[in-house]
Formats: C-alpha cells, structure tokens, sequence
C-alpha cells in the first residue's frame, strides 16, 4: 500500500518538478477537450435550430388531425366528424401527456381576398391568438400592427399579399369563402396587422383571423376544428413524441398524429445530411486533438529516455517506470480535463444563454427575418464531454506508455551513453 | 560561409534526431492534411448545395423580363425579340464556365380531367436543354420526360396524377389567361408521372414543351426566364457581369445571379459560412496548439546540446539561427508533405464523393429515403483555399520555431553544460 | 404557394347548356345535309341569343344539400347575370360575367369583387357542373366527331344514339360522350361522359319536356357522378323566354347590385 503511494508522489512531484513539460500536455488536453465539447455543442445547435426553424414557424413539430383529413384537407374532415369534438377537453386531453409542452388548434379554409378592384386567392387559418404563440413563432413576425382578436373580424395577411391587396393597416378586406353547408361564407374584415416571415408561400398566401371567426364564416360549429399543432418538451424526439401522443388519444375521436418529419421530409432529409455533415465535422476535430495529444506525449515521453535510464541505472524496474509513467498521465490527465472543464464550462453557459446574433451583418440585403433566424447557437450534451473526456485521456496514458515502455527495453547503460 | 556551415549543421541537426524530427513534422503533416481535407469538403458541400438549389430553380444565373422576380406573371416575360438577343449574349459572353442554359415560359393555370380540377404551374421547357438542367427527370416513376418533338404531352407530379385520376396517356385539359387575355384551354397527355416528394411540386408542377406553350398562350418566341447553370457558383458574378455588359442597351432584360434570385438561400448559405469559420478557426487553432506543443517539447530535450554547440564556439545568434534554420526546414519539408498527404487523403477516400447519407443517424430517418438532396459531397480543390492552409502551416511552424531558438541564443553555456539533456 | 382553392363562380346561362345540346345533335348520314343546316341554323341561333329565366338548382352532396332558386339573363356566350331569389339569407347574390371578366356581388356585406378568371375552379357553384360545360358549349360542333351508334326503339319511343368522339387535339376532359335524342322532337333525354380508358364519370339527364318562351326545352336537367351516386346536381326551369329585350349594356356593374 505504502509502495503504491510512493508512485504516485514520484508521479507527482514529477510533473510539478518539470512544469513546462506539464504545462505544454496539460494545454494540448484541456484545450482539445474545449474544442470537442463546443464543436458538438455547435453542431448540435445548428440542427437544433433549423429544425427549430423549420417547424417552430407554422408547423409545430407534429400536428393531429381527424385520420381522413390528410392528405386532401378537406374542410368537410374536422376532428370528430360532422359533429366536431370537445376541443377544450382535447386540448386537455394532449397537455396531459408529458412529452407536450403546449398545444394549439386551428381550423384552415381557402377562399378569396379582395379589396377594390383587386382579388387573391388565399389560405385561411384560424388560430387561438393566446395559445399559438406557445407553439409557433408565427405571430412573432408581425411586423406591422398586431395579430386578431377574436369577435371583431379582425385579419392578419402576409406582407405581400397585403402588398397585392393594396392594404394599408384599417383597411377593409372582403373575405368570401366556401362554407361545409355549400353556401359561399362572406363577410367584411379589418386589417389590423401583416406579417413577414420571409418565406414567399407564407407572406403571399397566408391570411390569419382568429379561430371563431372563420369558424362563423364557414359555418362551422364551435366544436369543429381541423387541427392541433404540438410543441414537444423535447425538439428532437419527435417521432417517440408522436407516437406517445397517439397513444394519449386513442381513446378519443378517430385522429392521427404526423410529426414534422412526415409533413415536411425533405426538410427532414436536409437536417439529416446536416446531421451526418456535422458528425464528419466533429469526427475532424476530435482527429486532431487525439492527434495533438497523442504527438506531444510521445515527445515528451521520448526526451525523458535519460531519466527513465537513470532511475532504471538506480534500480527502479522497467514496471516501476510505467507505473511512474500511467500514474503521471492520471494526474495530468484528471487534472488537465478538470481544467478544461472550467474554462469549458462558462464559456458554452455564456454562448448557450447569449448566443451571438448575426442579423445585423446577414441582413444586409433587403429582407428583414429570414426564415433562417441568423443565430449561432451550442446545444448542450452529455456524451460529448463524457466521451471528449475518456478519448483524450486514455490517448494521454497511452501516448506516453508507448515511449516509455520502448525506452526501458534497452539496458540503462546502452540508454545513457544514447547508443 | 558561415551561413553554410550553419545550414548544414541545422540539416543534420534534423536527420540526426530522426525520431524527434518526424514527430514534430507529424503535427504539421497532420494538420496541413486535416485542413485540406476539411475546407475541400467544405467547399464541396457549399458548391453542392448551391448546385442541388440552383437545378431546382433558376440556375446560377437567371436572364429574365424585369418585374418577373416579384410577379410570377406572364405578363413579364422576354419576348421574342429579347429573348434571341439574351441568347445570342449568352452565346457570345460564356464559353466554357457555361454547362447547360434552358429556356422557360411559366404561367399559372389550372389542370382539368374528366375527375377534378386543380389549379397549377405549368412550365413550357425545352427538353434537351431541361434534362441537362435539372435532375427532374430523374424523379419520374412511370412513364417517361419530354422528348424533342413531343407536342401534346406533358410531364405531371404523383399528386397531381392521383387527385385528377391521371395515368400514363391520359388527357386532360389546361386552362389559363393567354397574353392577349382570353381564357384558353390546351390538351394534353401525360407523358411522365414524378416524385419530388416536396407537396408543392407533386401537385402543382406540370412541364409541358415550350413551343406548346408558346402556341397556346400566344407568345412566340417568349420566355419567362432563361436559366443558366455554370461549372461553379464561382463563376456566378463573373457571368452576371459580362452578361449585363453585353446586353445592357436592352432595358427589358434583366440579369440576375442567384444569390438575386433566392435570397432564401444566400441567406442559408450565410448561415451555413458563419457555422464554418467558427468550425475552422477552432480546427485552426488546434493544428496550431498541437505544432506548438510539439516543438516546445523538443526545445525541453536539447539544452546540453545547445550548451555544446556554443561551448564548440558558435555564437547565442548562431545557435539560434541553427535552430531556427531547423525549424523552418521541417516546415517547408512538413508543408510539401502535408500537402500531398492532404490530396492522398481527400482524393483517396473521397474522390468519388462523400456519401453522408451514411452518417445519419437513424432518430431523422424517414419515407422517401434519398429522393431531394444528393447526398454525396465531392470535394472541390481550390488553389487559393489550398494555399492559405499551406501559408497557415508554414507561419505557425516558422513562428513556434522562434521560441526555441531564442532560448538556444541566451543560453547560458556552463550551467547548460550541467544538464544531461 | 398553389393550394386547393374551392370557390366556385357562375358562369353563363344555363340555358347555353341545353342550347349546346341541340347543336350537338347530328342528323342521320343519310340527311347529311339537312344536318348540316339544323346544326347551322342552331348554332347562329344560339349567337346573339337572349333569354331570361328562373331555376331552380338542388344540389346533393356527400357533406351536404341544398337548393337555390336563381334569375338568369344571358345574351350569346359571353354575357350573363345570375342572381339568387331564394333561400333569403342568400338572396341578392349575385354574379356578373361580361367577356373575359367577371363579378361577384354579395349582398350581405355589400360589396363587389372582380374575380380573376384564373382562380376558376372545376366546379359551378358548388353543383356538379364544371366551368367546361359552361363556357364550352360554342366549341362542341369544332370539337367532336359525331357518329350514330344506335337508331330505333327504346321503351317506346323512337332515339338515335350519339356517339361524340372528341377530335385528337382538342381540349375537351372526356374521352368520349354519348347522348340519346328523340326523333321526333330532337329533344336529348340523356348525355353519359366518359373518360379516355372509356369509364362512365357522370350522367346527365333530361326530362320535364315543355314549351317555354315558344320552345319546346327539356325544363329539368339532373347531373349524377358515377363514382358517388347519392350526389346529384338537379336544375329544373320554372321560367323561361327568349328574344327578348336585352342588349350588352344590361350587364352591367349596377345591375349586378341591384334587387330587380
């Protein structure tokens, strides 16, 4: 027992006896560490946001609706059929499963905007003004005036559709649309908002009124809606997410739950290369640093072949040199990743919390809140300061076991005199 | 003559320590090769993604009527006499940075079968030159694309086809305003069925030959939009320039590089650049530690050494220029090695592209598995990406070899002389 | 960017429906030339044709039903107004089509609106006629060739039965069309359209055969789609008269708006 701890206050004072040499291994590990960690951080981010993007925007991560009503969307299809559903005890019904973290219902319709001598065809949505912002980031666009309220016959449209319209914010908008008992719903609207978002299918298409509103002009009942847009707890888990869902309304009317992936793939399909790219990218860095570590160790151990000849010419066995060795590498290993895990730690909680904004150097040309919000974000992991951890110090160990083990196979003499 | 000797002896200097000196240089070779690797498949990905975007739209370089951008109308377009100067300019102006132009006469209309009808995009398109273009061809699932000579047919999306009960040769009718304004109806067969699996597309994308539609819609001679695709985005702004040059005396044609065209995407790709510079400054500074580090542990070994060069009558200066001289020899032998390592490695492993589609992971799979993007990056070597990792390696090398030699200089000789190493 | 858009305008006059049927009536080979001249006569008939009438339009759908009585005017092919009588809630609706352009007037919010013709959709006012029924009609002589298929006794009265092949490039949906017509009054009783592969899509029938306005017309028309026959389409004429005082200046914006 004693023994042992003669090795490693031998291991000890000998990194602190040559502290350039500790230093200059210590930098390569923490530093490789910090590296490794933010470059997943970022990757991870990066996906995170696009799907984020992506969806957040007008999609939610999944949506639920009556299993006939896909892929037609037939305003005939409500959730519960003819006669609809309780919508408040369905929205209750999904808030209590654990994956969800909020919900919003919506109810769509295709009709024309006209003012003056100018009509559009445009997609109606009906949204619930307090609970659509908690799934979507739509009405964060808004970028003149302010989204519906319900009762008022209040409407919200693209910026370019209103563009087209000729709107200014007050204006009166004709809205006719076909209602599900075959006659043609009309009625007089007001302008009190537009919105941008970027995305030219949305800001000339879209026009947004609160959701009893258009249910009126459709002539549908308060208990038919067409959909439920869902934000999961958890961005990326979305088809275990859906399939939770599914499970939590299957006692209920006829529905079927489609996460994003399923309504939007080839989105889909580029945050998977994306996916893929980013883990080629990681796999680069970490190459690397493993590398950095691994060529500085097997320096240094190699520039101490005199010393391990001079212990072994003192009687210190080839096992006792390794020993000295692995349990030097465990210090510094222990103590550099330590290290790295401080600088590591405030650095990805201030980036994660402030990420950086790159609107105002993107945004240069003349479209204001891309869809792709310019923001450079770190995601935070387990595995990658876990896995960053054990690679490098074990490259650590390894590393310099290399050398000492090949600088005690020759005699000490033969060592020493450098033949 | 001094400087000779003290060359030689930083030459041999390096090969006597053959084990120190090839770990040394094995950081710098790494690295220079990591970095070609990377930033060749950085700009592979960045080339293929503007390309996969550019094919499904309007090309590298869109020729169009002003006004057509914003309106999507027929009502802005070229017409025929423009239309041949536009060519006649792209003929004169791009030579070889030109890989395929196409014309396209697009109107919105709507699509009418004996079942239903639908409201649609219909785009009039030279085949041969569309097929060169866009992969859309690619996507068919039955039946086959537009060939030459084809007059009645038209090629419709899997969505499109089964709302209005299409099959292979069936008929039906598209209707939309023609320039004079009447409401004209075209008949046409299906000659193709595709899948894009984008919902837009498969319901609202219909090609059809343009001399059809010129025909109907009565507009000889007219395009919408002609589209250019070019070797590389590179060439982009070169083509954009030399094009507005020649065509500038016609103030009805508008020349637009994509970037114009799709803001969306110069958008995206912004993005994408910012992620990575952040990716290579980070790779940048790990290349650096690590050669650092290397050097700095060899410097820890040669104190006797240096002591004994200046105890044999070389100078602090000189010793330090021995150093020095080291130094930069194994630079300048790690950067030539880099280099081909770097194109071994790339061209090696990667020559026929990297299929990411194998690192996906398994949590984003989905239906209609790579039917968009091509997945595979074909690294893309650009001489002055290539140079700057090489500049980058050679000054960092050269930079971490001033320490050591400075410290080498201000030796002192007889304590150095103490030292075993 | 191109969604479904389900709104549904009125076209022309009904009654251009069943003029288009009296046109697509053929004589028999044999009175190949007599043919030619009824098919004439009617067609410039039809050409500064105008008639005023009132319809009544019950629709059946699988969502739902509903029944409409409308005032029509038309002259020729490119001039009409329709108006809603009844159900109240609707009455006042109305829809103005002059050449190329066409209105909505919607009395309940008071307002007009010009309707692009490119946002037409397939179906009329909800019902089971298309836009192509309506404003085709002028073409259905250049379209089709006209072949009998049958000449004799069906349940006791004297048909010929029509086979229309539409000519190859011409943009018609069906594949093929038949019709029966009575002999003796060259009245249609009924229309079966088909697609390309030859399938039956919808049936028209004819029926309530009176003089109205100083013509014998058939006063109700029924439309079944052979894929969802619980729907149905029914248009029957309580009023109908012809040549009368009408000229383009009638269909006008103000007359859009107004209750008369």
């Amino acid at each position: 027992m004693s023994r042992d701890a003669i090795w490693w206050r031998v291991a000890w004072r000998s990194l602190w006896r040559n502290r350039l040499r500790t230093l200059i291994t210590a930098s390569g590990l923490a530093f490789g560490f910090l590296a490794a960690v933010i470059m997943v951080g970022l990757t991870d981010g990066m996906v995170t946001e696009l799907v984020n993007n992506g969806t957040r925007l007008i999609i939610g991560q999944a949506q639920v609706h009556a299993d006939d009503f896909l892929p037609e969307r037939s305003m005939h299809r409500t959730i519960g059929g003819y006669d609809g559903t309780d919508v408040e005890a369905l929205i209750a019904r999904m808030e209590s499963n654990p994956n969800v973290a909020a919900v919003a219902p919506r109810v769509y319709g295709g009709g024309l905007l006209s003012s003056g001598d100018e009509t559009q065809a445009g997609l109606l949505m009906g949204i619930d003004p307090r609970r659509e912002p908690e799934v979507t980031t739509l009405l964060l666009n808004v970028s003149a005036g302010r989204p519906p309220v319900a009762g008022a016959n209040e409407i919200l449209v693209g910026a370019a559709m209103a563009d087209q319209l000729g709107l200014e914010l007050g204006a009166e908008v004709v809205v006719v649309a076909p209602a599900v008992d075959g006659s043609m719903g009309n009625d007089l609207f007001t302008l009190v908002g537009t919105f941008e978002t970027g995305t030219p299918a949305l800001d000339a298409n879209y026009a947004i009124l609160a959701l009893p509103d258009l249910q009126l002009l459709m002539a549908l009942d308060e208990e038919r809606i067409h959909e439920v847009a869902v934000a999961f707890v958890q961005a990326s888990e979305t088809a275990l997410s859906s399939a939770s869902l599914a499970e939590t309304l299957s006692d209920g009317p006829p529905v079927r739950v489609s996460p994003w992936t399923e309504l939007r793939p080839e989105l889909a399909e580029m945050i998977a290369l994306m996916d893929g790219a980013n883990f080629l990218i990681v796999v680069i860095i970490f190459a690397m640093a493993i590398f950095g570590v691994a060529n500085t160790m097997l320096l240094g151990t190699f520039e101490r072949r005199h010393e391990f000849a001079l212990v072994r010419a003192l009687g210190t066995t080839p096992l006792g040199v390794w020993r000295t060795v692995v349990y030097e590498g465990i210090i510094l290993g222990l103590m550099s990743l330590l290290g790295g895990a401080l600088i590591t730690w405030p650095i990805l909680v201030w980036w994660h919390n402030f990420p950086p904004d790159l609107t105002s150097l993107i945004s240069g040309f003349s479209m204001s809140g891309s869809q792709w919000r310019p923001i450079l974000r770190v995601e935070y992991s387990l595995m990658a300061p876990l896995v960053s951890a054990i690679a490098l110090f074990l490259t650590s160990i390894l590393a310099a076991l290399y050398p000492a083990w090949k600088a005690t196979r020759i005699p000490p003499a033969d060592a020493l005199a450098d033949r | 003559m001094r400087a000779l000797i003290l060359l030689k002896l930083a030459a041999r200097s390096v090969g006597r320590n053959a084990r120190r000196s090839a770990l040394t240089a094995a950081a710098m070779v790494f690295g220079l090769a990591l970095l070609i690797l990377s930033r060749t498949l950085a700009e592979g990905a960045h080339e293929q993604w503007i390309e996969s975007a550019v094919r499904m739209g309007t090309g590298h370089v869109a020729i169009q009527a002003p006004g057509y951008l914003e309106s999507s109308d027929l009502d802005d377009r070229l017409g025929a006499a423009e239309s041949a100067r536009a060519i006649s300019a792209i003929e004169t102006v791009l030579t070889d940075e030109l890989v395929a132009w196409a014309p396209r006469l697009s109107v919105n209309g709507l699509a009418s079968s004996a079942a239903s009808a639908l409201p649609v995009r219909i785009e009039g398109v030279d085949p041969t030159r569309e097929r060169a273009f866009s992969d859309i061809e690619d996507k068919v699932q039955e039946g086959r694309y537009l060939e030459p000579g084809d007059r009645l047919h038209a090629y419709v999306g899997i969505e499109l086809a089964r709302r209005l009960d299409l099959k292979v040769g069936s008929r039906f009718v598209l209707t939309a305003q023609s320039a004079s304004g009447d409401i004209e109806g075209q008949l046409v067969r299906v000659s193709g069925i595709f899948r894009t699996f984008i919902p837009e597309v498969d319901q609202a994308l219909v090609h059809i030959p343009i001399e059809t539609a010129r025909e109907w819609l009565r507009t000889p001679g007219a395009a919408s939009t002609l589209a250019l695709l070019l070797r590389g985005a590179r060439e982009t702004d070169r083509a954009v320039e030399a094009l507005r040059g020649e065509l500038a005396a016609e103030p009805n044609v508008r020349v637009l590089g994509w970037r114009e065209a799709s803001a969306e995407l110069d958008a995206a790709l912004r993005i994408d650049d910012y992620g990575d510079y952040v990716f290579h400054s980070i790779l940048f500074a790990i290349v650096a530690l690590a050669v650092l580090n290397a050097v700095m542990m060899s410097v820890l070994g040669r104190r006797r050494e240096f002591g004994v060069l200046q105890a044999l009558g070389l100078t602090g200066a000189e010793t330090g220029m021995i150093v020095f001289g080291e130094g930069i020899f194994l630079t300048a032998v790690s950067g030539a090695v880099g280099v081909v390592a770097g194109f071994i490695l790339t061209w090696g492993f990667f020559r026929n592209g990297l299929d990411l589609s194998r690192l996906v992971d398994s949590e984003a799979a989905f239906a209609g598995a790579g039917g968009i993007i091509d997945p595979v990056i074909i690294p893309v070597f650009h001489t002055d990406q290539i140079l700057l990792s090489v500049y980058f390696i050679l000054i960092i090398g050269a930079l971490s070899a001033t320490y050591p030699a400075w410290r080498a200089s201000k030796l002192d000789v007889a304590e150095a002389m103490k030292f075993e190493q | 960017m191109y969604r479904v858009y389900r709104y549904r305008i009125a076209w022309v006059p009904l009654l251009g429906l069943a003029g288009s049927f009296l046109l697509a009536l053929a004589a028999p080979p044999i009175h190949a030339q007599t043919a030619r001249e009824i098919i004439d006569r009617v067609d410039r008939l039809l050409r500064g044709e105008s008639s005023r009438g009132r319809v009544t339009m019950e629709i059946t759908t699988e969502h739902w039903s509903r029944s409409l009585e409308m005032e029509v005017w038309s002259l020729g092919v490119d001039h009409s107004l329709v108006r809603v009588e009844a159900p109240a809630r609707e009455a006042g609706t109305a829809t103005l089509k002059a050449g190329q352009e066409v209105w909505n007037y919607l009395p309940r919010v008071d307002r007009t609106i010009k309707v692009p013709p490119s946002l037409m959709m397939g179906s009329w006012m909800g019902s089971h006629f298309t836009n192509d029924d309506l404003v085709k009609e002028s073409r259905i002589v250049d379209d089709y060739d006209f072949e009998i298929a049958f000449e004799g006794e069906r349940e006791g009265v004297d048909v010929w039965e029509f086979v229309l092949t539409p000519h190859p490039e011409a943009p018609v949906v069906w594949g093929r069309v038949e019709e029966q017509v009575r002999k003796a009054d060259l009245m249609p009783t009924w229309i079966r359209y088909h697609d390309d592969d030859g399938k039956l899509v919808r049936t028209m029938t004819f029926s309530g055969y009176q003089t109205m306005g100083g013509r014998l017309v058939p006063a109700t028309m029924l439309v079944i789609p052979a894929d969802k026959p619980d729907e149905l389409t029914s248009l029957t004429y309580h009023k109908l008269e012809f040549d009368i005082a009408l000229d383009e200046s009638f269909f006008s914006l103000r007359n859009l708006r107004s209750r008369r």
